[in-house]
Order: C-alpha cells, then structure tokens, then sequence
C-alpha cells in the first residue's frame, strides 16, 4: 500500500500584510512561507495508517522558498521518502489549485499511489479546489473534508464531516483522493535533533513535464479587513456588564 | 570479655553499615560517566569554604548558626567517641598524652553544652516554627536523629560524670560532668553504684553511636558522608552552559532518560546527598506559584525511585510527573542556594530532553518550537521581518553582514518582534547612534539564541539554530557583541563556546555605563526618582553582571532601593527555560506579580526597573494583572538613559 501526501507552503497571514500596489494580491516582501495547516493533518494521518498498516508514504511538493525543509519537516515525522517538484518562480504566473493541479496530477501516475492525501484546503485555496481537480485530472474517486481514514483492500473508508456534527461515512473504490480536515490525532512534534541529522540529506527530484493549468478567474481587488469600531468595550461592574451582554444577545436574537 | 564484646558489635554494625550504604550507591556504578575530577585544588578550596566557614549555610541565619554549632561540636566530641572505642577496643589505648584529660576535656565539656542548645534549637525549628520549606520532609526521621544525637551526648556526659561519682572528686577539666557527678552524689550514687552505673553509660554511649551509624544509610543524614564529596564534585564549567546530552561512545542516537543508568553518577549522587532542608523549595519560583515542581521534591522523589521499589516505574511521566518538568523556568536560585552543591536544573533539562525526542509537548510549546523550526523565531513571524524594527529609526543601521563594525548588536526575538520591546530596542538604537558607537546588526540572518530552547529541552533544534548563528556571525567582522536580551547573551558568552565559537559578550547596561563614563552621553542630574530594579536571572545568578545596572541606575541620579530578592537572590520573573511560551493558567500567582507585590512593599518606589526585553513584557502584564499601574510602572535602563538625555 502506498500514500502519496501533497504538501504545499502558504503565506504566514497571521499579521501584518500589506497588499501589492495593485492590491490584487498580499505583499510577498515581508511574508513567510510556511506548512498548510490542513496539509498537515493529511501528513498525519499518512503517517498514523503508515503506524498502524506498514503503508509507504511519499511526500511530495512543489519547490518554493523553503520546500525543502517542509520536505525534510516530513521525513523527520515518519515519510520513508520525499520528492521535490522542481519548479522556477518565474515560470509560473499562478500558483493556484487549478494552475498546479496538472503538475500534481503527473506526479501522481508517476509514483502510482493506492492513496492521495492532500489537505481539504489552504490560504490560497479556500473553496478546496485541488482534490477534486485531481480527481478530474486522474479519474479517481475523491471526498473531501474528512476526519477518518481506513484502508481496506481495493478499498477505503472515510468519514466526511457536515455542519452541525453530522457526518457521513463513505466507501471508495482504491486508488482515491481524500481532503483531510483533521487527522485522528493533532499533528506529532519532531524534535530538532531529527532534523540536525537530515540536515545534509538531499531530496531527490522529481521532474514533471506538465503546463500549468489556466486560471478561470482572477482577482481584481483585494482588501484588508477593517478592524475599526469591530470591538465595542462595555463598562461596569460585573453585573451590569452581564446584563449589557443579555440585552445586546436579545438583541441579536441569540436568546 | 568487654573487648571482645565491643569487636563483635562494632564490626557486625560496620557490616551493616556498610550493607546498607553500599545497596544506596549501587545504582552509580552502572551510570554514565562524567568527569569531576579536573581542578582538584580548585575543588578542595571551595569545599573547605562551603563546610568550614559554612558560607551557603548561613545564608539562612537560624539554621545555618544551629548547624555551625552541631557540626562544630560533632567534631570536637569525635575525640571522645575514639576515646570511648580506642580505650575498649586497644586496651591501653588513650587520648591523655595529647591533653585528652586536660584541654581536649574541657573541649568537649564546652562543645557538648554547645551541642545540646544546637539540637535544642534543631527541635524548635523543626516542631515549632516549622518553616514552609520543611513542608514534604520526613519530620520523622529529622526528629529521631535528634534523639539519637541528644542520646549520644547526654550518655556520655553521664558517663563522666558516673566516673567522677566513684571517687567524688570534681574534675576541673570537666566542670560540667563534675556537676552532674555531685548531683548523682546527693541521690547516693557513689563508689561501687557509681562503677555500676559507668559501666552503663558507657554501653549506653557506645550502642547509640552504633545504632546512629547502622540508620544513617537510610536516613537525609547520610549528608554527614556525601555533603564534602557532593561538594567537591561540584559542577565548574560555566554556570550558563548546560551539560551535553551524555552519550557512551559506541551509542548513535542518545536514549534520553528510560532508566537510572542513563543519568550520570552525579546526578545519582545528588539525590543521596539531599539534606531535605527545602532551601531549593522556598527559593523556588515554582513552587511559590503553585505549580506541583518543588525541587526538593524532585530530588527526594528520585532517590526514592532509584533506591525503593518505584524502579519498575517510567522516570519521565512516572517517578517524576511531565507537569513538575514543565513547570521549571531554569532560574538556578535552586542550585544556587543548595549548600550541598546539588544540580537541579541539568536534570530536569535532561528529562525534558526524553520528553522532547518523544514528541510529547506541552501544546503551546510545541507551537512554539515548531515556529523556531521553520521561521527560527517562536513569534512565528517570517524571518525577513526581524528587522522591521527598524523602521521609524532617524538613520538605518549597519548591516554587520556587509561591513566590519566594532559592536556587532545581536537583537534577540523579542527585542526585535514584541511591539512594546520594539520601542526600547530603537531607543537603543538611537543612544549608540547618538553616542557615536560603529555598530551593526545582522538583519534577517539573526536566528533565536537557542538558550531557552535548549532549556526547553530541544538539543538538535539548539544546535541548528546556534550553528546558523555562528555560521552568519564568522562571515561577519567586528571587535564584540551587544546585547540586550540575557537569555541570547548567556547563549552566546556561555553556550556557544561549546560548539566551538567564542566571542567577547558585553550586556547594553555595561555599553551604556561605559558611553556615560567616557562621556559620550552626558545624562542631566536632577530629576531623580525612587526605583528598584530587578536582577534578571541569566545576566545576574548565571553571568555575574550584578553591578553594571546599578551603576547605571546611579550614575543617571536615581535612589535605588534593593528589593529583599536582589543579586543572586533574586526571584525569577516565570518566563525562563521556555515558560514563557507554556500555558501558566494553572499559576496560582503569577512569579511576576509576586514580584510586583514585593516591590510595592518597599514603599514609595515609582520605578520598576528591568534590564530585559522579556521582562519589560512580564512585568508590564504583572502590573496591569494587579491593577496597580497608578503606584509603579515598569521602566527599561534604555528608557531611563533616554529620559534623563532629554
Ligand atoms: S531552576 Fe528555578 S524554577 Fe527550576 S526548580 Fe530551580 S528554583 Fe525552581
Ligand atoms: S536539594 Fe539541596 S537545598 Fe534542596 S532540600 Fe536537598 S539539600 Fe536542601
């Protein structure tokens, strides 16, 4: 049984963006890269099933400012091995689930996995836009926003999270996709003497001849949030804070 | 018939003795190694200060002059107990021809007073003002000691004073046993009742010495043997370097802490030296804030574990709970206090070490660490915005990776990230810009010191980030480092010559002392305030740079008014060892705000001045947690230049 995991590096927006002067995009200056949260889970659940069956799991990403340390980051974690999708930055206009989609989607025939694990979304990708797109790409099955992963054979079971606590519980023919939202158990810490001994390691390539899909929307503006006047600061003691707070939600129509 | 008597007892007692020492020390034998023998003279002149002039002890007055007055006189009545042994054991044996019936008896008449009153004291601490640091000793085994000890001294007394019974002539050597002897005499015990009752005492004497030393293995007196050795075995490398991981030569990857063999034999040492006497306890940050960490307790506990059945335990998470290794913030005034030299927080780091390689973190830590692994900063900032600080400064600073400067400023992360540190660091900036100083800064290519994380217990991500330093810092020229941050000046002056790297660290209370001496900044005088100032752990107890702020504070006109915790009795602020990115919602109170309280008690004192970036934001917490941001504000020796420049 193989697993391929999709790792990818979004902007840190925790705080302080900017935008570009045109404002249809953050100003990548001063922003880091760093692991999508939700890609990370889908790196932990691959490596709890690789625990509990003996699977094989690849990580693989496409090269930019600091993949190699993710790539490292995963090997550290429990990955039996890495592959880096070399990739210049001036060669790409869009990096978006759609544009990159075609390149993954190569590198998945290539390493031919029974299982692909990306997470269900990221920054740039907030509809969750890449399983299905590789679902698209290779003909595979795929679900998404899921929480439990079980491998059969020939088959796998997963459990799709709903709104309200609901969730469905579905079968797919293997070779599938899955969009984790969460692994069974929160993302391991690796320490640093695990990476000190990657540190001269070299990831191999994997070199994919793919064109980049075309993006069908791009964006015209973009805005930072207006935090002005979001918070209002009630006073008093506690009592009347208690009853500003009961009519503000009466208010609302929360009670 | 006596003789042969006394043989058996005594040798059967030293077999037991010997039994049961030797069970204690057995673990030792199979653990790590660690060299403790370099600077041997060095060793034996610090041994002799701790013991015989008792410095540590005395730092708690009450007990330390007890203990003066019990170990001076168990000394001096060491000759009697030879005297009591030799004359029985080696008929014909006797201390009279060096003055044993004449200066040597007065001595011990003198002495065994002196040791009663000691004991007495011992006894009314212990049952009546009962310290809190006592709380968790064995108040048992402290009191039955108590009763052996009074036993041996008042049976020997007796046992003179029986001896001058027989004949009834007072002995003007012994003025205390004569007493005794002319009481004895007015309820009739003379002549032959006398003999009789010698012959008592002195089997009396000899078998509570006997039984003392047969409990002693297993009892916090075992000190009595181990306290000189513990001492001489002392740590002396620097105080701010951490020991490395113990690795045996033919081991790969080090195993962390699964058994008492992957401690060093010192660190086995240690526990069986603990007195209990809770010193470590009511120093202890910690504890104080109600965490279950009492370093007292630790070691006990691991004693415990390695000499009672708890062998079948895990150590980490099971002798030694992970909240009690967490709750550690590093601050040394444990080891700093303990008068026997004990070595509390190489253990802890050591057991957090196992925790770490085992991925089993205190979640907000390990956000942290996994922050430092990929930005190499716990903000989880990109790494190109260290710098931004900068922005807003009247010049733009040197980029000490392009261009030799004399004072390579090393920034630390919360000098440069924090927003309320951000300020203090651009008045930094601007006082050596003003004073002319060449200096530069190495902009993104600055990494975390590392020292907290080490002490987090992260090795590997320790070396990553202090070789990237030391890689950026040996492409780079310049005469010495500043900084303003201990925790990266400990690092650098104390860790990183370690790995290969040394470098002359000066603290920016020492720059800027030296600007306002060689008048580079000319501070006006006049507008002085009451302030206190707190020593921060890892420039004061670890680096010894005590005087540098007060001269500092001094020199700009402000009255300092010492708080009770100064110097190297200072109180850590809590964020130390990597608290500062753990959970402390589980504090009773706060370190900093016990802090705080300590220094409103001092009076009219307006500033709380802080000499740290990570403590300007602690303590700035600590007052508005106690709303008392009316009575006392927090002010950084960079703020006080600046003001007093104005
Ligand atoms: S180093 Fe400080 S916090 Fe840690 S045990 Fe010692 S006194 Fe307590
Ligand atoms: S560790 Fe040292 S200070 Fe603490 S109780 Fe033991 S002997 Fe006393």
């Amino acid at each position: 049984m193989k697993i391929t995991v999709i790792l990818r590096l979004e902007p840190v927006l925790t705080e302080e963006l900017e935008l570009t002067n045109d404002a249809r995009d953050v100003d990548r200056e001063w922003i880091g890269l760093d692991m999508n949260q939700f890609d990370d889970q889908a790196l932990e659940q691959a490596i709890l099933i690789k625990e509990q069956t003996g699977a094989e799991v690849v990580a693989i990403a496409i090269e930019d400012e600091g993949t190699d340390r993710m790539l490292k980051t995963a090997l550290a974690r429990g990955a039996d091995t890495a592959r880096l999708i070399p990739m210049d930055e001036y060669d790409v206009e869009s990096r978006s689930s759609r544009a990159m989609a075609p390149i993954y989607a190569m590198a998945i025939r290539e390493l031919e996995p029974d299982m692909v694990l990306v997470g269900v979304l990221s920054n740039a990708d907030i509809y969750g836009e890449l399983a299905p797109y590789l679902a698209a790409h290779l003909g595979w099955p795929q679900a998404s926003a899921i929480s439990q992963v079980t491998l059969g054979t020939g088959q796998v079971t997963l459990r799709q999270e709903y709104a309200g606590g609901r969730s469905a519980r579905l079968a797919l023919q293997l070779p599938a996709i899955a969009g984790l939202q969460t692994a069974a158990q929160p993302p391991r810490y690796v320490a640093g003497s695990k990476l000190r001994d990657l540190l001269k390691v070299q990831i191999p390539e994997l070199n994919i001849e793919a064109v980049p899909g075309a993006d069908l929307a791009e964006a015209t503006t973009l805005a930072l949030p207006d935090m002005s006047g979001a918070a209002e600061m009630i006073d008093g003691d506690a009592q009347e804070i208690a009853n500003a707070i009961h009519a503000l939600l009466e208010e609302k129509g929360f009670v | 018939m006596q003789t042969l008597l006394l043989w058996i007892v005594t040798l059967a007692t030293l077999v037991v003795f010997a039994w049961r020492f030797g069970t204690r020390l057995q673990p030792l034998f199979s653990a790590r190694p660690v060299n403790r023998l370099d600077r041997p003279g060095e060793r034996f002149s610090g041994m002799l200060g701790d013991i015989g002039l008792h410095r540590r002890m005395l730092r708690f007055t009450y007990s330390g002059v007890l203990h003066a007055m019990i170990f001076s006189s168990f000394l001096v009545l060491f000759t009697a107990i030879i005297e009591s042994f030799g004359s029985v054991l080696f008929p014909g044996f006797t201390l009279a021809p060096v003055g044993g019936e004449t200066w040597i008896a007065i001595l011990q008449e003198t002495f065994a007073l002196l040791i009663l009153v000691g004991l007495g004291m011992a006894a009314y601490q212990r049952l009546i003002r009962k310290p809190a640091r006592f709380e968790g000793s064995r108040k048992g085994d402290a009191i039955l000691i108590y009763v052996l000890a009074t036993g041996i001294v008042a049976s020997m007394l007796l046992e003179f004073a029986s001896a001058i019974a027989i004949t009834g002539t007072p002995n003007p050597y012994r003025p205390v046993s004569s007493l005794l002897a002319a009481l004895l005499g007015q309820v009739g015990v003379d002549g032959h009742a006398a003999e009789t009752l010698h012959m008592s005492f002195y089997w009396a004497h000899v078998l509570i010495i006997l039984g003392f030393l047969a409990y002693i293995p297993g009892s916090k007196h075992r000190h009595m043997f181990l306290a000189a050795p513990n001492i001489f075995l002392r740590p002396l490398h620097p105080k701010g370097q951490l020991p490395a991981v113990p690795t045996l030569e033919d081991e790969k990857t080090p195993s962390g802490i699964q058994s008492f063999s992957d401690f060093t034999w010192k660190d086995l040492l240690d526990p069986l030296t603990c007195t209990e006497c809770g010193r470590c306890q009511s120093v202890c940050p910690a504890y104080a804030a109600g965490t279950p960490l009492s370093p007292k307790k630790l070691i006990m506990d691991l004693r415990d574990g390695m000499s009672t059945g708890e062998a079948h335990l895990p150590i980490v998470g099971g002798v030694i709970s992970e909240d009690v290794l967490w709750s550690c913030t590093t601050c040394r005034a444990c080891m700093e206090v303990c008068p026997v030299h004990i070595e509390h927080v190489p253990k802890i780091v050591e057991m957090r070490r196992t925790m770490v390689e085992a991925g089993t973190l205190e979640p907000m830590l390990q956000d942290a660490l996994t922050s430092f692994q990929s930005q190499g900063n716990s903000f989880g900032k990109p790494a190109k915005q260290r710098a931004r600080w900068i922005k807003g400064l009247s010049f733009k600073p040197v980029d000490a990776r392009n261009q030799p400067v004399d004072v390579l400023w090393f920034v630390g992360d919360f000098a440069s990230f924090d927003a309320r540190a951000q300020e203090l660091t651009r008045m930094v900036a601007e006082l050596l810009h003003q004073a002319g100083v060449d200096f530069g800064i190495l902009y993104d290519g600055e990494r975390n010191s590392g020292n907290d994380v080490r002490r987090a217990g992260d090795e590997g991500l320790f070396e990553l980030l202090a070789q990237q330093n030391i890689d950026t810092l040996a492409g780079c020229e310049f005469n010495r480092i500043m900084t303003t941050d201990p925790h990266s000046l400990n690092a650098l002056k104390s860790e990183y010559p370690a790995l290969g790297a040394d470098y002359d660290v000066v603290h920016y209370s020492e720059l800027l002392l030296d600007l306002i001496s060689a008048g580079k900044l000319t501070p006006k005088q006049g507008a002085a305030a009451q302030v206190t100032y707190h020593d921060p752990c890892y420039l004061g107890r670890y680096n010894g740079g005590f005087d540098a702020p007060r001269d500092l504070i001094a020199a700009l006109g402000h009255d300092l008014r010492e708080m009770p915790r100064n110097r190297k009795n200072s109180f850590c602020c809590g964020a130390g060892g990597g608290r500062i990115w753990m959970d402390d919602s589980a504090f009773h109170e706060r370190p900093s705000e016990n802090r705080i309280k300590e220094a409103l008690a001092l009076g009219d004192v307006s500033y709380f001045v802080v000499s740290c970036p990570k403590d300007v934001v602690m303590y700035t917490a600590a007052i508005q947690n106690l709303g008392v941001e009316d009575r006392i504000s927090v002010r950084d020796l960079a703020e006080l230049v600046t003001e007093s420049l104005e």
